[in-house]
């Protein structure tokens, strides 16, 4: 990754923050002064870095982990705002990355019952949850939306 | 990766699957701020695989399904 794809990657970051939304290629190429098109070459090179993910048709953003950029069974409320989180993970992953407490609000997914937990100084206040991570380490990245 | 109300909940929901792993949410909560604390920082750098495996062994998440490509 090099130092323009580093800078792009953290304007797209710092711009999906700051207006609660994934950015699109255009909102992204005005803030950087860049090219459309070296913005979307540079997201696709990010995409194939891991460092975000794209729709596979199109250049719009599927995540910016861990945040999602679509709907998803993962909400959390943090800084003032609701977001999508891709995964269980991934949503105290929010708070984590906005360093604040949040709430996150899901259900189980084999009896549909709501799930809420509330996060405090980085604890949950439901300790008897539990986490279960289906896909093995080694194939995260085979179909990261799946994972 | 999902919130489960309890093991029995994770038994019928895999439905005859191979379970994968299975942690405290506490644990969970630990494995994110470990792993994303960064992500929106102007100074973020990609983690080596190194990076990652090591916050994972940190927190006792080792063997054969923690470890990375």
């Amino acid at each position: 990754m090099d130092q323009r794809d580093l800078e792009l990657r953290n304007l797209t970051y710092g711009l999906f923050v700051e207006l609660g939304r994934a950015p699109t290629v255009r909102e992204v190429a005005e803030r950087a002064h860049a090219a459309r098109d070296d913005v979307e070459a540079a997201w696709r090179r990010l995409h194939d870095a891991h460092a975000l993910v794209l729709n596979p048709a199109t250049t719009e953003l599927r995540m910016a982990n861990p945040f999602s950029a679509v709907p998803t069974a993962y909400r959390v409320q943090a800084s003032g705002r609701w977001w999508y989180a891709n995964c269980a993970w991934d949503a105290f992953g929010v708070c984590a990355a906005l360093y604040v407490d949040g709430r996150i609000e899901t259900s189980c997914p084999d009896c549909g019952e709501p799930i809420a937990v509330e996060v405090r100084d980085e604890r949950p206040d439901d300790e008897r949850l539990l986490f279960h991570c289906l896909v093995p380490a080694a194939h995260w990245w085979d179909d990261i939306v799946f994972t | 990766m999902n919130l489960f109300r309890s093991e029995e909940h994770i038994e019928r929901w895999l439905d005859g699957r191979a379970p994968g792993a299975t942690i405290p949410v506490a644990k969970l909560t630990e494995l994110a701020h470990a792993w994303w604390h960064d992500r929106i920082s102007a100074e973020w750098r990609p983690h080596t695989r190194e990076q990652n495996q090591a916050i994972l062994e940190g927190l006792g998440l080792t063997g054969a399904f923690w470890r990375l490509p």
